[in-house]
């Protein structure tokens, strides 16, 4: 554990003094954190058994730190603010803009992390800000990129040993790949994380969206959903299997991983993973940034990491402290999730894309060099717009991952399925409106 | 290469439509004629930048793409193949010479003559653009899968960067193919050919994103296409109609997209606008299912060119145009070009070494240097 912390937190947060340092020298503060399972292998060890315990023991604090799955978080989140009770800091996997009257202002804590890296980046702002508001109502740490996994050999035989680099190519290879070998292409479509992140990127790749840029919904404002619609189920008769309508929480990894699938858009835990478990079968998993599309090459990300600080919470300050020297220690979260969190302060790991470039199991072809422009193809959930409660709970409930499988399954028309989920969307949009 | 000529273009007080006038016959004369009397008949301008000529192998190579793979036959690459025949339009007019004047260690000894017309993609749709076809890329396997030395792959480089073609829809009965053959994906009937991209085959001229760039957020990995691709590579992206728009039915939505833009931009062979912007296609055509596009299958499953390596001019004035260089774009049936802007655009820039509207509104005084705005 660097040295930092323990200085930085003594000078840098402003709001600190006082009170509660006085309490200090009577009695241990707690501090409860819940966040969600993190997908790289060792990282949730290396957090709670030496960052957390050093930073509790710089702080006299001793702090619980409680791991939920992150198809849980919702729920659980949702428990926690019915019961105004629980962890002083909760940590979601998406921008937790639904539950943004049920958490402090945040802004203190981007100025505090802002006068010692600078300004935060537009995908954090846009991910935790309320234009209507003004106010943070959560504080962005980090992010995971989505990039394009896939099996070299398959793709060898395919003609496309890079693999796919488009939507095109996805089809055409995928299907020559599931003729040839009876690999299926392995996007996820069942409702949930994994399904969402990869048909709101597809939605953008398709110069379309769920909200424009002031917010108002507009999936069915433009043909292209109907055409993001048609290529879906056109990619799943020709290439896709019925199972990715059924995949659990990261089925589509688990499905790479046991080389049932040819490809997949998912966070490179999948490859770490695989590096750990199986480091053949990793050797043999290449990435690529995402598609490319009508609308250029776009996505968003698998995980946007937020903290919030619940407005109930009984130890704000030590939740405030925490974040803010979570920032200074960024570097070191970045190697213990192998790659996996990129900062939203850049500075923070200012070799980001040596380290990339270097990474030990980045084989000949130098693999995670594929993320080294991330930043500039990812895209905040809720873009043009910003990550607002009617996005998130669009988000949230899988409206776009329902649309598509309607598509999929044939239930319904691709006009009809875009009509709808328009429909369903207005209905959440208006009903935010009058919150 | 600096090269400095005199200006020996006689009266002064020139009108700018005679000027046009002359370059456009200037133009059209069978290059041969423009070769032989323009490098000592025409010299009035400054000539300072070089003509294009290709790449040397080493080059290649060290940015991703396998030489050999050019020297095939799909790839039909300028030095080996087409010295003659499309672009060329006339008899005995040359694609390209060896000229062993190349002073770029990069570059070989095959200097181009086609210069391929094209729009800017960057919103006025100018017809400004002009690129070097030296070969096609058919499939994934002409990249060596090599990143550069910054760690990009040519691969994701070219990516950011899209000509847009726009392949012949109407039938000799009067009647469209809506669909674009495919045999990746099981299209082969009723659907338009994408084995080639050669002129003839085109509806109208290209259309290049040359202005795509990482400070604007235009290009998706933030690549430039002057500083980063550096083999000037294209991703082709096929533009066409759509059923709503020209086949039995059109929707009266297209019926008035497609008036529109014909009375903005003029028809193209096929009769469809011509389209000159991202706007157009994308806000105007796709958004209302009247114009669609697409990519081949880099695994090179619909038998067509996937990326082009065609590297536009950075600069077309003072000297870039040659005097034997020759213009390729669309030609009407009639033989006039379909759109004379880039003709004239071309003369200006070969015989003056400026765009036309460098020059002042009403008259061009001889004696002078043209006005080269930096």
């Amino acid at each position: 554990m660097p040295d930092a912390i323990g200085k930085h937190s003594r000078r840098s947060f402003i709001g600190l003094a006082g009170a509660g340092t006085a309490l200090a020298f009577t009695r241990q503060k707690t501090l409860k954190i819940a966040q969600w399972s993190h997908f790289a292998p060792g990282f949730d060890e290396w957090f709670d058994t030496e960052y957390v315990k050093e930073w509790g023991a710089q702080h006299d604090t001793h702090v619980i730190v409680d791991h939920i799955p992150v198809d849980k978080i919702d729920a659980r989140a949702t428990v926690e603010v019915a019961a105004r009770k629980g962890h002083d800091l909760f940590m979601f996997p998406w921008p937790p803009a639904t539950f943004q009257q049920h958490a402090i202002d945040h802004t203190e804590i981007y100025q505090s992390v802002g006068n010692r890296h600078g300004n935060v980046n537009a995908l954090g702002h846009r991910s935790t800000f309320n234009p209507k508001t003004k106010r943070y109502f959560a504080f962005a740490d980090s992010w995971i990129p989505a990039p394009i996994h896939y099996f070299q050999d398959y793709w060898g035989e395919a003609n496309t040993p890079l693999g796919p680099s488009n939507y095109d190519t996805l089809r055409a290879g995928a299907k020559k790949i599931r003729t040839q070998r009876s690999i299926p292409c392995g996007l996820a479509l069942a409702p949930g994380l994994e399904s969402n992140i990869t048909l709101h990127t597809a939605l953008l790749a398709f110069r379309t969206s769920v909200q424009d840029d002031e917010g108002d919904v507009c999936i069915n404002s433009s043909h292209m959903t109907v055409e993001a619609l048609r290529f879906f189920k056109s990619l799943y008769e020709m290439a896709g299997t019925p199972e990715a309508l059924t995949w659990g929480p990261s089925g589509n990894a688990r499905a790479m991983l046991a080389r049932k699938t040819s490809c997949t858009t998912n966070a490179i835990s999948l490859l770490r993973t695989a590096e750990k478990e199986n480091p053949d079968l990793a050797g043999n998993i290449q990435l690529r940034p995402p598609l490319l599309g009508p609308g250029g090459v776009l996505a968003v990300p698998h995980v946007t990491s937020c903290y919030v600080v619940w407005n109930f919470a009984e130890n704000k300050d030590g939740a405030k402290q925490f974040l803010v020297d979570l920032i200074d220690n960024f570097k070191t979260v970045f190697e213990k999730s192998g790659s996996c969190n990129f900062p939203i302060y850049q500075n923070t790991v200012p070799d980001l894309i040596h380290q990339l470039s270097k990474d030990p199991n980045g084989g000949p072809l130098f693999k995670y060099e594929a993320l080294k422009d991330a930043l500039k193809w990812t895209r905040n959930l809720g873009f043009p717009g910003f990550a607002t409660p009617e996005y998130m709970e669009t988000f949230n409930t899988s409206v776009i991952p329902r649309m598509f499988a309607a598509v999929v399954k044939g239930s319904l028309s691709p006009e009809d399925a875009a009509r709808s989920a328009e429909s369903e969307m207005k209905r959440i949009y208006e009903k935010w409106r009058q919150v | 290469m600096k090269r400095t000529r005199r200006n020996v273009l006689g009266a002064p007080g020139v009108s700018i439509l005679t000027l046009s006038a002359l370059l456009l016959v200037m133009a059209v004369m069978p290059a041969q004629l423009c070769a032989q009397a323009a490098p000592t008949t025409f010299s009035v301008f400054r000539s300072f930048n070089p003509p294009p000529f290709d790449f040397n192998d080493a080059f290649y190579t060290l940015n991703g793409i396998d030489p050999n793979k050019l020297d095939t036959t799909p790839a039909q690459r300028f030095g080996i193949f087409r010295q003659t025949g499309p672009p060329a339009r006339n008899n005995g007019q040359l694609n390209w010479v060896v000229d062993n004047s190349n002073t770029d260690p990069d570059r070989k000894n095959v200097r181009i003559l086609a210069t391929t017309a094209g729009y800017i993609d960057d919103g006025t749709g100018a017809a400004t653009q002009f690129i070097s076809l030296i070969a096609f890329v058919m499939d994934q396997t002409f990249f060596t899968g090599v990143p550069d030395k910054r760690g990009n792959l040519m691969l994701t480089i070219v990516g950011d960067f899209e000509a847009y073609a726009a392949i012949k829809q109407k039938q000799p009965n009067g009647t469209f193919l809506t669909q674009p053959c495919r045999a990746s994906l099981g299209i082969t009937t009723n659907c338009f050919s994408v084995a080639s991209v050669a002129t003839p085959v085109l509806r109208q001229d290209w259309r290049f994103a040359t202005n795509r760039n990482g400070i604007d957020g235009s290009s998706g990995h933030g690549f430039g296409y002057f500083c980063d691709d550096i083999l000037g590579m294209w991703i082709i992206t096929y533009f066409y109609f759509t059923a709503d728009a020209v086949g039995p039915n059109p929707t009266p939505v297209c019926n008035t997209v497609l008036s529109n833009l014909v009375a903005k931009n003029g028809a193209s062979l096929d009769g469809t606008p011509i389209i000159k912007t991202a706007d157009e296609l994308n806000n105007q055509l796709e958004a209302n299912n009247c114009g669609a596009e697409f990519q081949l299958d880099q695994g090179g499953g619909d038998f067509g060119p996937v990326w082009l390596i065609c590297p536009a001019l950075p600069d077309p004035r003072n000297g870039a145009i040659a005097p034997d260089a020759f213009l390729d774009q669309v030609f009407q049936p009639n033989g006039i070009p379909l759109d004379l802007t880039f003709t004239i655009n071309f003369a200006c820039l070969k015989f003056l070494g400026s765009f036309c509207n460098e020059f002042p509104q009403t008259t061009v005084t001889m004696g002078q240097q043209p006005a080269t705005p930096q």
